[in-house]
């Protein structure tokens, strides 16, 4: 798995498009390949799950267990790319969800890059590799 | 001196505990809280964080203003353990802090008791507390925060606040041999001055 990290607007997408090969990805927007989709994807070599942070708040707005979901996700799936933005550089927000969103997604990403092959930040349109 | 950086949920402090234990075997390890708890959410972070530092060895000194003054609660608590030592020179105990965090030791100095303080005050009297620290310990490692970069504009008191945050940083930066940011739990070097 590789993690695709960055603030908004950086050119994460584009820049993860041109790094590789296959001209025809399967990109998810929000969402980690479920069901039927993720049969569908086994047939691709490139799977791209894009606004990664916007699915785990979608989790969260759900009671979902986001931890646990993209650890099982994780298990099935080792060779995906995930996109996520970096949402905590910024001030402590009033709203407690608001708060917990940002503090368990950046827990998520933490997890995330402890497993991945390899992290890589972006800052305008160009990739760092971290790890 | 190092500064360690970074933005909610990058897991700086974990980063940061890490660190400090590698480089400071030999001394006697301080951790700063300038966290003041307020409500249950406070308290859950306060235990999050005891969690992670339990068997780390650290003294925990709660200094939510004022930070110079844990010098003094230093000393008195090596007096009670009884741990001057005599053979590291000049009779001093070798001191590793932990000072975490400067976003909080920067709101509870600037917005104390109902009022709000002029930034540039804060800023210096933040520095010449953390000078009068460093100079009483051997090592220093302090966490601060990258609340930057949200894009939003806040009331004037707010974006105050936030200008105070990078007056301190960039003073902090100057100061300190190594500045690592933490991204994703990973560290960045951004400044490493070679002795």
């Amino acid at each position: 798995m590789k993690l695709v990290i960055g603030g908004y607007a950086q050119g994460k997408l584009q820049m993860v498009l041109r790094s590789i090969k296959n001209p025809n990805p399967v990109v998810f927007d929000g969402q980690l390949p479920g069901g039927e989709k993720r049969q569908e994807t086994e047939k691709h070599q490139d799977v791209i799950i894009n606004h990664f942070h916007l699915w785990v708040k979608e989790r969260l707005l759900q009671n979902g267990n986001p931890e646990k979901e993209m650890l099982s996700y994780l298990a099935e799936n080792k060779n995906c790319i995930i996109i996520s933005d970096e949402i905590g550089n910024g001030i402590i927000p009033m709203d407690a969800f608001e708060r917990e969103y940002r503090e368990r997604t950046g827990r998520i990403l933490v997890q995330l890059a402890e497993q991945a092959d390899e992290v890589v930040r972006v800052i305008c349109g160009i990739g760092q590799k971290i790890k | 001196m190092t500064l360690i950086f970074g933005g909610s949920g990058s897991g700086k402090s974990g980063y940061a505990e890490r660190y400090i234990s590698e480089i400071s075997r030999d001394s006697i390890k301080y951790y700063l809280a300038t966290m003041q708890v307020l409500d249950g959410e406070g308290q859950k972070k306060v235990e999050k964080h005891r969690i992670q530092r339990s068997g780390k060895g650290f003294f925990t000194i709660e200094q939510p203003v004022q930070i110079e003054e844990a010098i003094e609660k230093m000393k008195r608590l090596e007096q009670i353990e009884q741990m001057e030592q005599t053979e590291h020179g000049h009779g001093a105990v070798k001191r590793a802090v932990l000072l975490e965090c400067i976003s909080n030791l920067a709101a509870n100095e600037m917005f104390f008791k109902d009022t709000v303080k002029d930034g540039k005050e804060v800023a210096e009297k933040i520095i010449s507390g953390i000078q009068k620290l460093q100079k009483s310990v051997k090592q220093l490692v302090i966490v601060s925060n990258n609340v930057f970069e949200d894009g939003i504009s806040y009331d004037e008191t707010t974006m105050e606040y936030i200008r105070t945050m990078g007056r301190i940083n960039e003073r902090l930066a100057q100061m300190a041999e190594l500045v690592i940011e933490v991204v994703v739990g990973i560290p960045v070097i951004i400044k490493e001055k070679r002795s």
